[in-house]
């Protein structure tokens, strides 16, 4: 169960990340709703994913999931850059995240 | 720096102020606290999205905010420095700088560029 709370933790980041541009695109309350209960919802999965596995093993999946597929969806929603320099770049960010998380 | 980056980076600053909390706080007033650091860190975090793009400002956000978590434990909280550790946050700073250096100004050079 704590996995499958991890992985929908995860997709619910995603789509907190693609609810940010969404709301940056058009200011509706019913946007900022969506982007608070995703968040919401995020983090609630990820408190209780870490009841049980370890904290950095479980921050390491959420936040790779998470931000590595939110910039996957402004590349593919919102007209964001694909330069192959941008993409190396946000994976360097993400690798060193999840190293550190697997350290400490 | 221009004013969405230093947003992003004051984001992160707060992010690492309410992980803290979540860890940590133990009366009202610090939950308070922490509170009110989650809403400045993502309103900045909006606010950034408008004029970057929004993928990039998101890693750079959990990026910094990790980098800061591990030099905050070890500064406060007494946790070890290790030289993996090290590296990777220079690892880290280095894709933020590289970010920063092919990022356009505006989303809309972004797409033209």
């Amino acid at each position: 169960m704590a996995w499958v709370a991890l992985v929908v933790a995860g997709l619910c980041e995603m789509m907190g990340v693609y609810m940010i541009s969404k709301y940056n695109d058009a200011k509706s309350t019913k946007n900022l709703v969506l982007l608070i209960v995703a968040f919401t919802l995020s983090f609630a999965g990820l408190a209780y994913a870490m009841e049980t596995l370890p904290m950095g093993t479980a921050y390491a999946i959420w936040t790779g999931i998470g931000a590595a597929g939110g910039a996957l969806l402004g590349m593919l929603f919102f007209n964001e850059s694909k330069d192959w320099r941008r993409i190396v770049c946000i994976g360097l960010v993400f690798r060193a995240a999840i190293f550190l998380k697997l350290l400490s | 720096m221009n004013k969405q980056w230093l947003s992003v980076v004051i984001a992160a600053f707060f992010e690492v102020g309410w992980v803290i909390g979540l860890k940590h706080a133990g009366s009202v007033l610090e939950w308070i606290g922490t509170a009110i650091a989650i809403f400045v860190s993502f309103y900045l975090l909006i606010k950034a999205g408008e004029n970057l793009p929004v993928g990039t400002v998101y890693a750079v956000f959990v990026g910094l905010g990790t980098a800061g978590t591990v030099c905050a434990d070890s500064l406060l909280f007494g946790e070890p420095w290790k030289l993996a550790k090290i590296l990777c946050i220079f690892v880290l700073l280095a894709g933020v700088v590289g970010l920063k250096l092919v990022t356009g100004e505006s989303k809309d050079q972004e797409v033209n560029g």
